[in-house]
């Protein structure tokens, strides 16, 4: 026996087809339990997600995620970052359900996202910056920042998800806006930004100077930009001075 | 690298989410808490505030379940650089991860998978867990997992296997007497043939567990029951002969409240008092 083959073959049984019948009860049991656990994680992480389209549709998704996305990390909390895009595939006709996975994935990474200290309007005031400093401010973002494109009232879809609502009713299409999910102090946090908001914004997250930023949003739109740089500040998008 | 791990006794349960909220609020009576090291690395937030908390009342733990021992494709050098980062933060009182594989070429299963007890695999763990302990700069402990199979090709026993492992690599033992039941039971040998042949000097703890019925008469080590009377008796013995060391309540589904459960680890400090 070569170890490296045994287990190679050991590994593509558990993760094999039904189809496939185990070679033996041990066998059956491994891979039984191998694809209990990963339908376990998917269920914990992905539980709005399973309400909206129903238990026997979230299952049939997860087999088929299962069989086609082996886990490739050392944590099984990373089990479902491609479920979304999957639920994509499989979903075509019903575009807020990967957008609702897509958020709640992002919602629990953003929960224990590695530390970042949130940037308060405390803290940057305290910093005394002159306005030279403020033409070359960079602002890192917040913990579990990202970003997506998103055609559908997701807030709403999220409130009446978790007040048990499951009715169709609640889904209201929207202009394409941005859905942007961050991590304040300890508790994640998601927005619908306009895309003219999120525009100005994205810049900074990428690394723009304050006044890079300033100067792409255009003289007649700096009033507003000020404004929404107040707020991005008290919603705590940012996580410290970069440089 | 540190050569030895210093006995501690006492008794203590998994730190469980479920549980968060009552461990935060008060010093809850255990001696010690074990993690799961993958939940709490490359993690921040509430999740680390909360162990950063706890441990501030009680001695850490960290039991990892990817580290994957049997391996010959070789340890996840960026898994042992987060854990090694995790055990720098939490300073447990040690480290511990199971005597199986789990996956290989990126292909994790997140089971603890079957070892043939061959040459091939000893010489196997023995050079991962070198290289581990020497990454981690400390000893660890292995624990022995339930299994549900066995190979033809295997020349040696599990208790031989893990006898000749502790010896050859300088680690110690998580002795976890559910499953040393569970896969007596499964496959049908004496579970004190087990325990006698442990080396005395090298077990640091000892995992309690519930288990549940599986097919054809098999013991699944499902962490989601009391512990059964045959495994009660087994500890005894184990305490008799190992002595006192660390003892811990695995539960990991159907997850009790917590009174419950300190309930449950009295029957632990009592069956470590009376004589087998």
């Amino acid at each position: 026996m070569i170890l490296l083959d045994a287990q190679r073959a050991f590994l593509a049984e558990i993760a094999s087809d039904d189809d496939v019948p185990s070679s033996s009860l041990g066998m059956a049991i491994y891979r039984n339990a191998y694809r209990g656990r990963l339908a376990d994680a998917l269920t914990v992480s992905f539980e709005r997600t399973r309400r909206w389209v129903g238990q026997e549709m979230f299952e049939l998704a997860s087999a088929h995620y299962i069989l086609t996305h082996p886990p490739q990390s050392w944590t099984l909390d990373a089990y479902g970052a491609n479920f979304p895009e999957v639920l994509a595939e499989l979903f075509g006709e019903d575009p807020e359900v990967p957008e609702l996975a897509w958020l709640e994935w992002h919602m629990q990474q953003a929960f224990a996202a590695p530390d970042d200290e949130t940037l308060s309007p405390e803290a940057l005031a305290a910093a005394g910056l002159d306005e030279g400093d403020w033409e070359h401010l960079r602002l890192a973002p917040a913990a579990g920042l990202v970003s997506r494109e998103v055609s559908h009232d997701l807030a709403a879809l999220w409130h009446a998800l978790a007040d048990g609502e499951t009715e169709r009713s609640v889904l209201r299409a929207i202009d394409p806006a941005m859905l942007l999910v961050w991590r304040k102090d300890l508790s994640p946090h998601f927005r619908l930004l306009d895309t003219g908001e999120f525009a100005a914004l994205k810049p900074l997250l990428d690394g723009a100077s304050f006044g890079e930023a300033a100067s792409q949003v255009g003289e007649p739109q700096l009033a507003q930009f000020g404004q929404w740089f107040a707020g991005w500040l008290g919603e705590g998008l940012f996580s410290a001075l970069r440089g | 690298m540190s050569e030895t791990i210093r006995l501690f006794t006492g008794f203590g349960l998994g730190l469980r989410k479920e549980h968060h909220a009552e461990f935060l609020s008060a010093e809850q009576k255990v001696d010690f808490v074990e993690i799961i090291s993958e939940n709490f690395m490359a993690c921040g937030g509430r999740p680390m505030r909360t162990l950063d908390a706890v441990r501030e009342r009680h001695p850490v733990i960290m039991h990892g379940v990817s580290m994957s021992l049997g391996s010959p494709m070789g340890l996840n050098r960026e898994y042992l650089s987060e854990l090694k980062l995790l055990a720098d933060r939490i300073q447990p009182l040690w480290v511990s991860d199971h005597l199986c594989w789990t996956g290989i070429s990126g292909h994790n299963s997140h089971d603890l998978l079957p070892l043939p007890y061959t040459d091939e695999a000893l010489a196997t763990c023995i050079a991962n867990l070198k290289l581990a302990q020497d990454v981690l700069e400390r000893p660890l402990l292995v624990e022995n997992p339930s299994s549900y199979m066995t190979f033809p090709e295997s020349t040696m026993s599990e208790w031989e296997f893990l006898r000749v492992l502790a010896e050859e690599s300088g680690c110690f033992l998580l002795l976890d007497v559910n499953n040393v039941f569970v896969s007596s039971v499964n496959h049908g040998f004496d579970p004190l043939d087990f325990l006698s042949a442990i080396p005395r000097d090298r077990v640091r703890q000892i995992h309690l567990a519930g288990h549940s019925q599986g097919p054809e008469g098999m013991l699944i080590d499902t962490h989601d029951a009391p512990v059964c009377a045959e495994v009660w008796a087994l500890y005894a013995k184990a305490i008799e002969r190992f002595g006192p060391c660390a003892t811990m309540i695995e539960r990991d589904d159907a997850i009790p409240p917590l009174d419950e459960l300190l309930t449950e680890l009295g029957l632990a400090r009592h069956a470590a008092t009376i004589p087998a």
